[in-house]
């Protein structure tokens, strides 16, 4: 009995002391009162702006996106704040989500009024709308940056972009309007006696006559002979033909009912051959107007590239020799 | 005047040939522009053609060169337009597949295949 009392005291000896002993052993995690300073890391605004940038350079604009995002968070009074909100834009635009990318330059624009970053912000709004194919609304913003700003410079470049988005939709006339706005020290920066001169072209371009190639198509394919669309002339005459004939023959063997359902078909047939053909005068017109003002880009449009790094507006000059 | 036995026959070889007219009609049913609604008149010329999307296209497999399809081509058409007009517009569809258009239409790549980017939309921007 004595034994076993010996045991059971030098048991709960041992489980006391390995309670009191134990919470000061330097082995236990937690223990230590003093930070790992090799392992941690504190992330400061530089840091984590540098870290959204990486991200940004290297394309991986959703991180990019949520690490601008985060820096903004947390460093609120940091004067990069502006720049972070413009690459969140940025990235949204480049993502080719235009309307997220108008949501975020327009913040900029708008919290950051009568800054280059705002300025910039106006043109990428600009950009954003054309990508939503909203041509209308990319002009009244450019009309509004005009309006708002004295920087001479800035309403030429708004004034040029104009001209373009016009060019683009087809207004030659109103293109040159908002060119000759340009100042006149600025023209040789747009290149603007060459485009002129180019423009000049747009009158010696082929054109079709639609209603010529409706008029043609009296005689079934006349019209897409028209529009140097040789096979389809040949199909629709030899369709045409075919069902007219055929149609004529029902008739004439007093097969009535089926006369009147080839005559609906080759009415069908003929009409379409009508309509085709103007349509095709149309298509032929906008391709070689289509050409043109590719080739009008290649050898005349300053672009504006992509404000990658944000060390300034940037000009590209193309030209072809 | 009465109908023949022959009349009967023949109408429905040639309604048969126009809707198995291959190259021309071939096509699975796509995907058609949004927000088209079809009124009854206009069902009755879209109905043979989804009937044919649906039981003959799956068999004779999507060898139209365009896209859309000649057939989903016309349903949209009929949709956007009403019966008349839908059915001249596919009408010259018909007429105009996988030649010319080619020079002058946009080239897209579907499952590896070449096809020609011909919309409707692409036919009515005019008026």
């Amino acid at each position: 009995m004595k034994w076993r009392h010996l045991i059971a005291t030098l048991r709960i000896l041992f489980f006391a002391l390995s309670f009191i002993v134990l919470p000061f052993s330097p082995s236990l995690a937690g223990s230590n009162p003093k930070p790992d300073h090799q392992s941690s890391l504190i992330i400061d605004a530089d840091k984590q702006f540098d870290f959204a940038q990486h991200h940004f350079t290297t394309q991986a604009y959703a991180m990019a996106i949520i690490e601008y995002q985060r820096f903004i968070y947390f460093f609120s009074e940091d004067k990069r704040v502006p720049l972070a909100l413009y690459r969140i834009g940025m990235s949204y635009y480049l993502m080719n989500r235009f309307q997220e990318a108008v949501e975020s330059f327009e913040k900029v624009i708008h919290q950051y009024a009568d800054t280059d970053l705002s300025v910039k912000s106006y043109f990428m709004v600009s950009k954003s709308l054309l990508g939503l194919k909203d041509s209308g609304s990319a002009i009244i913003n450019l009309h509004n940056l005009i309006a708002l700003t004295d920087d001479v410079n800035v309403k030429d470049e708004a004034n040029y972009r104009i001209g373009w988005i016009h060019l683009e939709m087809d207004s030659w006339e109103k293109a040159t309007v908002f060119f000759a706005k340009i100042s006149p020290h600025n023209k040789p920066k747009y290149r603007l006696e060459r485009l002129s001169a180019e423009l000049e072209k747009v009158k010696l371009l082929p054109k079709k006559d639609p209603e010529i190639a409706g008029l043609l198509s009296i005689i079934p394919g006349g019209g897409y002979l028209y529009c140097e669309r040789y096979q389809d002339a040949l199909i629709a005459f030899l369709l045409n033909g075919a069902l007219i004939y055929a149609a004529y023959e029902s008739f004439d063997e007093e097969h009535y009912a089926l006369g009147g359902l080839i005559s609906l078909v080759g009415l069908g047939f003929y009409a379409g051959n009508v309509y085709g053909a103007i349509t095709s005068a149309h298509k032929y017109n906008r391709s070689k107007k289509g050409q043109f003002l590719r080739k009008l880009k290649e050898s005349s449009k300053v672009n504006f590239w992509v404000d990658i790094e944000n060390q300034g507006a940037g000009l590209a000059l193309l030209w072809n020799f | 005047m009465k109908m023949t036995r022959i009349d009967y026959r023949t109408v429905i070889v040639i309604l048969l040939l126009f809707l198995l007219n291959g190259n021309a009609f071939a096509g699975q049913k796509q995907k058609i522009e949004k927000n088209l609604t079809t009124t009854e008149p206009d069902a009755v010329l879209v109905l043979p053609i989804q009937l044919y999307q649906k039981y003959l296209s799956k068999v004779d497999g999507n060898r139209c060169p365009m896209e859309p399809s000649c057939s989903t081509f016309c349903v949209t058409a009929i949709k956007k337009h009403g019966f008349l007009l839908g059915w001249i517009m596919c009408s010259d569809r018909l007429t105009r597949c996988g030649r010319d258009e080619e020079k002058i239409s946009i080239p897209i790549w579907i499952n590896n295949k070449k096809r020609i980017y011909d919309p409707v939309h692409h036919n009515d921007f005019w008026w």
